[in-house]
């Protein structure tokens, strides 16, 4: 009997944790990789800082929610989402017709662009195109993968993170870097090291905009998560959270 | 990844407990896949259940269910030649490093011996994931060299550590009676060493540098942290884009299952063979 009602007991435990998903939210979990900067990053004060959390933060206020971020590495943030560790992902996510075949996307709350970075000492390089049987490096399954794959004869290099990627070009291993603008600005011309190496060339060449991402099916949190957006941007709270971080 | 347990030193060879020692059951539980040897029924059906099974499936899952895992398998084989290019690499080079630290430990002379422990000591110290994060980002920052050459540095320095307890072990194991009858016949040192010593203690060494070598290919999956396209990052790629996480890891797992299984049985082989020989 006491095994039946200890059973019984972590039933009803696993249960009433698990009634939680897809009722009228009051919290919400939001994964976030925190190694893209000044999108979405750790500060000093091992804080998760950046324009995605300063901006979601505004959502929610907007939509009477709270939220608990969580830091999540890149490669597997989706997977999360389908297993149900967090309920939704600001991660400066283009939204693309593959990802939304699988996910749920609120409104673009920005847009952005892909751009490239290559060592000072290439003076001829304009696009990926001129990298031709050289390696171009950017984050594993980043629109900027998907801009390099796109050209043939320039052989994709994937990293865990953005600035590894940067590290190996510091360190010549490849001849160039392709991430959001934002992103590049940020390492280009802030690290001071890369700013004597590095230069970004031309302007960014796609247009992306940038969304929350639920689980497919989720409209509860995508429709409270638009009416946030609506509303942070009908009071303009957006530039102000753009000239913070992004200038 | 390397748990310190993994690594005794190996069975001491049958001539060299004909002394007054007590003999001594070393529990020599490797950290590579389990070697399935004859004498052990149940580990040796497992292994026939484990490697055909696993084949089974591959096959099963290729051409019954091909819309999903199809495109899978045809994506990973050049990780799988990247795989065993950074194991083959990393183990002859770990070889190297391991005899020479190897050496260093059972000699006379207090520096090369200080030198030798200390790279022993602080290598195994130090998680292989970080290390390899370090020598891969150190030496790019010193020599311009491919990133699958750094990568394999990384893992031979870090398993010639390893390796070299092996071969200090295996070299101490030969009884010392074999030195002396080698240096009264008029050999050197040295001679002795070459000639003696070490063609008996390699035969020692064996089998434990065989379960290196499969600690070693499943260890090799780290290198995918440093944009080395090997199988699993091949396959981290395929999820990346096709978000089809659960397929892909399934096939990348099954994979690494059937290589290393394949490479058990052969070294179980071997380790018969080399018994046979006594």
């Amino acid at each position: 009997m006491k095994v039946l009602r200890f059973l019984s007991v972590t039933a009803l435990l696993v249960a009433s944790l698990s009634v939680t998903a897809f009722a009228a939210p009051k919290s919400i979990k939001v994964a976030t990789d925190a190694t893209w900067p000044p999108m979405e990053m750790v500060d000093a004060n091992k804080q998760i800082v950046g324009y995605d959390i300063d901006f979601l933060n505004a959502v929610a206020k907007e939509a009477g929610v709270t939220v608990e971020f969580k830091n999540t590495a890149w490669d597997g943030i989706f997977a999360g989402l389908d297993s149900g560790q967090y309920d939704a992902i600001i991660s400066s996510v283009t939204i693309t017709d593959e990802r939304k075949a699988k996910y749920d996307f609120t409104d673009a709350y920005t847009s952005i662009g892909q751009i490239l970075v290559v060592p000072k000492t290439d003076k001829t390089s304009k696009t990926i195109a001129d990298l031709k049987g050289k390696k171009v490096g950017s984050q594993i399954g980043t629109t900027g993968t998907m801009e390099v794959k796109k050209v043939t004869g320039v052989e994709s290099k994937t990293y865990d993170e953005i600035g590894l990627a940067f590290e190996d070009m510091a360190a010549g291993r490849i001849s160039g870097v392709v991430c959001d603008e934002p992103v590049a600005a940020h390492f280009a011309l802030q690290k001071q090291e890369y700013k004597e190496k590095f230069k970004i060339v031309g302007k960014s060449f796609t247009k992306e905009g940038y969304g929350i991402v639920v689980k497919k099916g989720n409209k509860e949190l995508v429709d409270l998560l638009n009416k946030g957006i609506k509303s942070v941007k009908a009071k303009k709270l957006d530039t102000k959270i753009h000239t913070k971080w992004v200038k | 990844m390397h748990g310190e347990g993994g690594h005794q030193p190996p069975r001491p060879a049958t001539h060299t407990m004909s002394d007054n020692q007590p003999t001594q059951t070393s529990v020599a539980v490797g950290d590579g896949a389990a070697i399935p040897l004859k004498s052990d029924a149940g580990l040796f059906t497992a292994w026939r259940i484990a490697f055909f099974g696993s084949i089974l499936l591959c096959l099963f899952l290729a051409f019954g269910r091909p819309d999903q895992y199809m495109a899978i398998f045809k994506f990973v084989p050049e990780g799988i030649v990247i795989t065993f290019q950074v194991t083959i690499g990393a183990i002859l080079l770990a070889i190297v490093f391991g005899l020479i630290a190897g050496l260093g430990r059972i000699s006379a002379n207090r520096y090369i011996n200080g030198i030798a422990s200390l790279y022993v000591e602080v290598i195994r110290g130090i998680p292989l994931l970080v290390q390899l994060f370090y020598i891969y980002y150190a030496l790019g920052r010193f020599v311009k060299i491919p990133a699958i050459m750094s990568a394999i540095i990384a893992m031979a320095f870090c398993y010639g550590a390893y390796m070299a307890e092996i071969f200090r072990a295996g070299i101490q194991s030969i009884h010392k009676g074999q030195m002396e009858a080698a240096l009264s016949l008029g050999m050197s040192r040295r001679q002795a060493m070459r000639q003696v010593i070490l063609p008996q203690a390699f035969k020692i060494v064996l089998p434990p540098i065989g379960n290196e070598f499969i600690a070693l290919l499943k260890d090799s999956s780290l290198v995918s942290i440093l944009a080395v396209s090997d199988l699993l990052r091949r396959g981290r790629e395929y999820a990346s884009e096709t978000f089809n996480y659960f397929e892909t890891y399934t096939v990348i797992a099954l994979i690494y299952l059937i290589m290393t299984l394949f490479f058990s049985k052969l070294i179980s082989i071997m380790e018969e063979r080399l018994n046979d020989g006594h």
